[in-house]
């Protein structure tokens, strides 16, 4: 019982990982160029 | 265990950490599985930070925020301002003589990854493998980690990443303190099964081995501590807030041999003994306040002793702390659960840009927030007598620095009159830095909720969980970290400053502290002329910080002779190379297109920069 209840908290983790590293590497606009000034942003 | 394979959840012998070496030598194909298993949580280390680096490990120097290395890097001491670079940019200089700054650089990095997870497994209150590995992955790879990374603090992460062992040999005092007892010698005698009076009772070692047991304690701390020591105050001041209340409150066996596990737990005491049901001088020792001050006293001698290279420096210089930092650098929610839930997850750092990609998502804030959870669990449930010695200690520091974490966002007057009143609690300016113990904490409870279950499959799964609740820290958070070269123009500008033997200082324009350059990926860095020439840099150390409403806060410099070079770049046409030289500029390095002053000669000019120097007689 609890080998199949880490296997599917592995499994749902590892779906949700999969959609995370999708989305952020995923092609997005280039970014406005920055000014030489920027320490950055709270 | 011959014949069995060495899954993630097998007993294993401590490790050469655990054992202080005195394992026997090992040899055969048992013993080869021993071997690899004690090195399995740095390999694993190892492991994690060539995927978080990733292309930050290719050719070029990583450069980002406060991670700036350069070419051939000078030998230099700490300037005017606080000495933030002190001792770990004179490190580097010194390393880089024999081997390329940015090789260097790179064996940092992944040393941070290494000494983590391997120090963290350390603490596990458990032999199986399976454990120790959640642990040691947990510690390589949370947000903490990450967005420290990210905002180019690697010199703090060098004592985050030896904080475990620090802690660990912190709390190896408790079990000599009452009796002087040496772990050492207590291994070499062994311990008399069913017996109460055993070979290593304090009146079975001689004097000579209990002063040498007691001038050993320190001598291990500070080695423990050496990598915060070269990371300088940030290392220093959150080893010091883990360290001195393990001190304090380690509880060791009296009467009773100290650990030989790899944790700090008896490995012949069978798991789950009430500490009631144990024989009388058997149990975990009554904290008793003489010995616990006297430790303290020991261990804040070494962290001030390792301190000195930055406090002296510190306490000489002129530097002022602007209260506004407190504002500027509180933790800020990172994710739908607000400012509270940001730290109890790891995360919140006050910059925005230090995040990891996709951090800030329902899912990811989601299961970070249960990871935690369980992580404190298990902490927290650890039964008494499996208690790890520096049980106490830990979470006091851990509470505390959530505290402190806690009170820049939520009581800010409170920090900026301290600082006000004391520039030397500037540093509590950026609280989050001080969740490392927390980090600490949920890393060893993740092991303990696993040792638990005591399932293999349960101990694998843990081991990945880290990583599956925040993947994209990966590829150096997808692009964020990444090597990069330096234009040959920078390079010949700090071949000839470096040449000139003339006296000098160089003053770095533009008149801002940082820049992003295009051949840097648009990556925001500290202004690399802070660190390649070997002259007095001047250079405007005053922060900018973007608002949420599209503001912007300004925290005042803290380097003394910012306002001078202010005021003299504020003079008029003519008048400004004089008052320039007068301060003792000798050379002046902007960009490329900047013809602010045409009095001065130009030594050289490329692409991007342009050196001027300001002859004598202006």
């Amino acid at each position: 019982m609890r080998v199949l209840l880490a296997l599917a908290i592995g499994a749902i983790l590892a779906v949700g990982a999969s959609v995370a590293v999708v989305n952020v590497g995923s092609p997005t606009p280039e970014p406005p160029n920055r000014p030489l000034y920027n320490y950055g942003t709270r | 265990m011959a014949g069995v394979p060495p899954g993630p959840d097998a007993a294993v012998p401590p490790g050469p950490a655990a054992n202080g070496g005195t394992l026997p030598e090992t040899g055969g194909p048992s013993g080869a599985r021993a071997a690899a298993a004690r090195f399995a949580p740095a390999l694993l280390g190892l492991a994690l930070g060539l995927l978080a680096l990733g292309p930050a490990l290719g050719p070029g120097f990583v450069l980002r925020y406060d991670m700036v290395f350069v070419p051939d890097p000078p030998p230099v001491g700490p300037g005017e301002g606080f000495p933030r670079a002190v001792p770990s940019d004179l490190v580097v200089a010194l390393l880089a003589q024999a081997v390329p700054a940015q090789a260097v650089q790179k064996a940092a990095l992944l040393g941070i990854f290494v000494l983590a997870a391997s120090g963290a497994a350390a603490l596990v209150p458990s032999r199986r493998l399976g454990p120790r590995l959640a642990a040691a992955a947990f510690y390589a790879w949370n947000a903490y980690l990450a967005q420290r990374l990210l905002l180019g603090q690697w010199a703090l992460l060098l004592g985050v990443a030896g904080l475990p062992w620090a802690v660990r040999a912190a709390a190896a005092h408790a079990f000599r303190g009452g009796s002087g007892r040496s772990a050492g010698a207590v291994r070499r005698t062994g311990r008399t099964p069913g017996t109460t009076e055993t070979p290593e009772t304090p009146g079975a070692l001689g004097a000579s081995e209990t002063w040498r047991a007691r001038a050993a304690w320190p001598v291990r701390l500070a080695v423990a501590l050496l990598p915060a020591a070269v990371g300088g105050f940030q290392a220093m001041l959150v080893s010091a807030l883990a360290v001195l209340p393990v001190a304090a409150t380690a509880r060791g066996p009296a009467g009773h041999p100290p650990p030989a596990g790899p944790s700090g737990a008896d490995p012949g005491e069978p798991p789950g003994v009430p500490e009631t049901d144990r024989r009388p001088g058997e149990a975990g020792g009554r904290w008793r306040g003489g010995p616990a001050v006297r430790r303290a006293g020991g261990a804040a001698a070494v962290v001030v002793l390792l301190s000195l290279p930055w406090l002296v420096p510190a306490l000489g210089s002129r530097a002022v702390t602007d209260p506004a930092g407190v504002r500027a650098f509180a933790a800020r929610a990172d994710g739908p659960f607000g400012t509270v839930g940001s730290l109890l997850t790891l995360g919140g750092i006050w910059n925005s840009d230090a995040g990891v990609p996709g951090q800030g998502t329902w899912w990811s804030a989601g299961v970070r927030l249960a990871l935690a959870a369980v992580a404190v669990w298990g902490f927290a449930g650890t039964r008494a007598g499996r208690a790890a010695p520096y049980r106490a200690g830990l979470a006091t520091a851990a509470a505390a620095g959530l505290g402190v974490a806690l009170a820049g966002a939520f009581a800010p007057g409170a920090l900026g009159g301290l600082i006000a009143w004391w520039p030397g609690f500037g540093p509590l300016r950026d609280g989050q830095l001080y969740l490392a113990p927390f980090a600490l904490l949920q890393a060893v409870g993740l092991g303990c909720a696993v040792e638990r279950w005591n399932s293999r499959a349960v101990a694998a799964v843990a081991a990945a969980v880290p990583v599956l609740v925040l993947p994209t820290f990966a590829l150096g958070a997808f692009g964020r970290l990444a090597a990069v070269d330096y234009p040959d123009e920078w390079r010949r500008v700090q071949a000839i400053v470096n040449a000139d033997p003339a006296p000098g200082a160089l003053l770095s324009l533009p008149w801002g502290a940082h820049r992003a350059f295009g051949w840097n990926g648009h990556r925001v860095i500290l202004d690399p002329a802070t660190k390649m020439f070997r002259r007095r840099v001047l250079w405007n150390d005053a922060l900018l910080v973007g608002l949420p409403g599209g503001g912007r806060l300004r925290v005042a410099p803290e380097d003394p002779a910012t306002a001078g070079v202010d005021a003299a770049l504020r003079a008029g046409p003519g008048a400004r190379e004089a008052a320039l030289a007068r301060l003792g500029v000798r050379y002046v390095l902007t960009r490329a297109g900047d013809d602010t002053f045409r009095d001065a000669a130009t030594v050289f000019t490329g692409p991007e920069i342009r050196l001027l120097r300001l002859d004598e007689g202006l």
